[in-house]
Parts: structure tokens; C-alpha cells; sequence
């Protein structure tokens, strides 16, 4: 997959956060990093279940809102 | 909207899993979140063994934990479907049985990395998955996590 490659700043300020978020017990660490935000059509059902990761790939890009950015890069 | 996903409930995944003998790995963001990733996710992501036996014991694990499984539900995560998602349980979980870009659970649980007893997916195989998925929310993260992996290796214990 081709992605847009960061530039030196954003490398030092990454490599900042990763150092200090290797500073924090993990206990800490996941306290802050599970959000939970309401995701239209992806919370509206307790269970869902494909076959194939094919199958789920495609359901999510023809149900989901594409902004969700579940559906396939383009 | 269950309650978010913190270090207790990883604990109880961990401990039940366990208990019962499921062989699974953190995939996805949790994952690498669990690596030291600092990023945000909303739910967690496992991958485990498809098989019968590691799906009934998963089956087990997961209604112990509180999940709350009709019989049908319970055989489909038996006979392993490649995904399922759970949000009927006290937090939100995704069962991945063949996630992409991953041969085999073997290939994954040879390269797993231990983190205070939490079996987790090598970095290189949680972005080997999300550049496979190739969704849009995924070609957005794989450079940080990508700078991650380099950080990671040059100061992993």
C-alpha cells in the first residue's frame, strides 16, 4: 500500500511521543487510549459475523459511512 | 454503548482466556497500542486459532466474561467465520479468525510478542494486516505505526 511519507519534523515530534508514552505504565496507557464514540450502522447490531474477511470488506464499504474510513483506500 | 475497554478489561480477556486455554493474540491498533503505540482505538481487536476446539473454549472464555451468545452465535464462533463482531458484552470485541495478510496463527503466535502476560501480534504483522485491509482509516495510520515499528525494534526490553 502507498502511503504519504512524514517528513523530519513530524519524525522527531512522533519519536517524541512514542519516548514518552514508553515512560507510562501500560495500565495508564490503555486508560486513555480506548475511546468509545457512537459509529452509525457499525454499533447498531450486537453481533455480526462474515465468512469470509472478503465478505466483511465488502459489507463495510457498501453500509458504512465512507467517512467512518472503513472502506478501501483509494 | 458498553463501557470502554481499560486494563481491567484486558486483565479479564487475558484471565479468562487463560483459564480456558484460548489461543489468540491482540491484532489491530489494540495491539500495537499494547506494544506502546500512543494512539486511541474503540475496541479491541483478537486474533485467535480457528479450529473447533480453540472456538469452544473461546466460546466458553467470552460467556464468562459476560458475552451474551445465542447457540447459533456460539456455533458460528466454533466453526470459526473469519470475522465476528461482538458488542453484546460488557465492552466491544472483534473475533478475527483469518485476519489479512497473515498466513497462518502459527506463523503469528511463532512472532508474538509478551506484554505483562498479554499475547500480542509483532508489529510487523499488525501493519503487514492493515496494509493487506488497505481500507482508507488504515493507509491514514500506517506511517506513524510504521515509525513506531523502528522505534520499537532499536528499544524494545
Amino acid at each position: 500500500m502507498e502511503t504519504r511519507q512524514p517528513d523530519d519534523r513530524e519524525r522527531r515530534e512522533w519519536e517524541a511521543e512514542f519516548e514518552a508514552a514508553s515512560r507510562r505504565p501500560l495500565r495508564t496507557r490503555l486508560r486513555y487510549a480506548f475511546i468509545h464514540t457512537y459509529k452509525p450502522v457499525l454499533d447498531d447490531a450486537t453481533y455480526r459475523s462474515f465468512d469470509t474477511m472478503a465478505q466483511y470488506r465488502e459489507w463495510c464499504a457498501r453500509e458504512l459511512p465512507s467517512w467512518l474510513g472503513y472502506g478501501p483506500a483509494v | 454503548m458498553a463501557p470502554r475497554f481499560e486494563y481491567a478489561q484486558a486483565e479479564e480477556v487475558r484471565d479468562a482466556f487463560a483459564r480456558h486455554g484460548v489461543l489468540y493474540l491482540f491484532i489491530g491498533k489494540s495491539g500495537a497500542i499494547l506494544l506502546g503505540y500512543p494512539d486511541t482505538t474503540q475496541d479491541a481487536d483478537l486474533f485467535l486459532a480457528k479450529g473447533a476446539a480453540n472456538g469452544t473454549v473461546a466460546v466458553a472464555a467470552l460467556r464468562e466474561l459476560g458475552f451474551d451468545l445465542t447457540e447459533p452465535q456460539a456455533d458460528e464462533i466454533r466453526r470459526g467465520k473469519d470475522f465476528v463482531q461482538l458488542r453484546s458484552g460488557p465492552f466491544d470485541l472483534d473475533l478475527v479468525f483469518a485476519p489479512d495478510g497473515i498466513e497462518t496463527f502459527d506463523d503469528a503466535w511463532r512472532r508474538r510478542v509478551e506484554v505483562e502476560g498479554f499475547p500480542v501480534c509483532h508489529p510487523d504483522d499488525i501493519i503487514r494486516s492493515k496494509e493487506a485491509a488497505n481500507r482508507a482509516k488504515d493507509r491514514e495510520s500506517l506511517p506513524r505505526l510504521r515509525a513506531f515499528r523502528e522505534y520499537w525494534l532499536r528499544n524494545r526490553p
